[in-house]
């Protein structure tokens, strides 16, 4: 079995409202981008908030071109754009965040994103991923801003996952993760 | 023994019993716990570009879906320009101007129709004002209303008894007639107090402060209700945006003192 199709497996049976670390190394990146957005959003049919900070929205929304992933469902909240100075496009699927040390108006988007898509469907945030947060912000805010947005998707019986790159992660934020997360899942290539 | 009578002379409202007036900004309502109380007299204020005319329209907005009569009396800027800036709103009806249920009346016309030309207003234009507008709030029923802004007023009535005494006699008009009102008032971003003169703040019944919060290089719309009379309220600081759906709210991060 892929990466896509493990992560897939762990996550198809999480229920609603639950929070969820996902550890995994950077050769798994596009793996777990595409068990979230294609399979698990397909599967539970959800929408997908996609807070992106590691990448531009242009650029992954380029890959899933490449991989072949529908995008009608995909909203992104793209705090990567900004950080590159890539122009940004007007797009009905992407908000920029002028900056992704302006965690305030990640929560903000997020909330017109949960407002303005169609209530009757779930949701699932993905923040791709904590690690890139990181390196704008103090671990200190970070672990609030989790905290709040978290909880305020679990309110509203979202899904949340969030992503960890191994390579760059540390002890400080594995421990943050351990606190807001429900579940904390090892993304093994060897799985 | 006789029975005690009651004192007639005031009766204190039951607990809880205080109606509230929905600012219909979900989380606005939520730090008032259920909104404005009705007939309270709120200065919104704030330096330029904190969204004190736009929070406050939105206000009205709500308040004219909810069938209640709204009125914004503009003092510096023309309707037709505010109203321009409604539009893009995906809640507003055109139809609550047509109706008659949101209406933008423009001050300078209050003022001509009185014949009030003068630089410094007396005391007794101060009291003719107060009736003009009470009386229109009479009229047509409103139960909301918007003065923007109450600075441009203020400047024309020049010493602090004059300026408190219209606050005071307003505020008690607008009371009587159960309108719940806002009063938008501008500061420059450099100011420790809450309005211009120092006066409306201690006499308005609530103050909602709108700022610029500058961290580390970013600008973040603030958020907060310094006081409110007749409710327990949140008096935190919220971070702002102002959306095609409306204003919206989180909580500002604080990051362990950073």
């Amino acid at each position: 079995m892929g990466v896509v199709e493990k992560v897939f497996e762990s996550l198809k049976e999480i229920p609603e409202s639950s929070v969820i670390a996902l550890e995994a190394n950077s050769d798994a990146y596009f793996d777990v981008i595409r068990a979230i957005t294609e399979k698990i959003s397909i599967y539970k049919n959800l929408d997908v908030i996609y807070i992106n900070s590691t990448l531009p929205a242009n650029s992954i929304i380029s890959v899933m071109d490449l991989l072949d992933i529908k995008r009608d469902n995909i909203y992104f909240v793209d705090c990567g754009s900004s950080v590159l100075l890539t122009q940004q496009t007007k797009n009905g699927h992407v908000l920029f965040v002028e900056s992704p040390t302006m965690l305030e108006n990640i929560m903000l988007k997020v909330e017109f994103l949960l407002r303005k898509l169609d209530r009757k469907k779930g949701k699932l945030v993905f923040l791709d991923s904590i690690n890139s947060l990181a390196i704008h912000n103090s671990l200190s805010i970070l672990s609030e801003f989790m905290h709040i947005l978290f909880n305020n998707m679990r309110s509203k019986g979202a899904y949340t996952v969030v992503l960890s790159i191994k390579e760059q992660s540390s002890d400080d934020i594995s421990r943050a993760l351990t606190m807001v997360c429900d579940e904390k899942i090892d993304v093994k290539e060897e799985w | 023994m006789p029975e005690q009578k009651q004192s007639k002379v005031f009766s204190l409202p039951k607990k809880g019993q205080r109606n509230r007036c929905k600012t219909g900004i979900d989380t606005l309502d939520a730090i008032l716990n259920g909104g404005i109380p009705r007939g309270n007299t709120v200065l919104v204020t704030g330096s330029c570009g904190t969204g004190k005319t736009t929070t406050s329209l939105e206000f009205l907005v709500h308040g004219a879906l909810y069938g209640e009569n709204c009125l914004f009396i503009s003092v510096t800027e023309a309707s037709e320009k505010l109203l321009a800036n409604l539009i893009p709103y995906e809640f507003f009806d055109e139809s609550l101007l047509k109706r008659g249920k949101l209406i933008f009346i423009d001050m300078p016309a209050i003022y001509e129709r009185l014949g009030l030309q003068k630089s410094e207003f007396s005391f007794e234009e101060i009291d003719l004002l107060v009736n003009a507008i009470g009386d229109i709030v009479k009229e047509l029923k409103i139960k909301r209303l918007v003065i923007d802004s109450v600075t441009s007023v203020c400047f024309q009535l020049k010493t602090e008894e004059k300026i408190r005494d219209f606050i005071l006699k307003l505020g008690k008009k607008l009371s009587d007639l159960g309108c719940t009102s806002l009063l938008v008032s501008e500061i420059l971003p450099s100011d420790a107090r809450y309005s211009t003169y120092g006066v409306e703040e201690a006499i308005a019944d609530g103050i909602i402060l709108m700022g610029n919060y500058e961290r580390r290089g970013d600008l973040l719309r603030t958020l907060q209700v310094v006081k409110m009379r007749g409710t327990t309220h949140s008096r935190a600081k919220y971070v702002l945006d102002l959306t095609p759906i409306g204003v919206l709210l989180v909580p500002m991060l604080k990051g362990g003192g950073d």
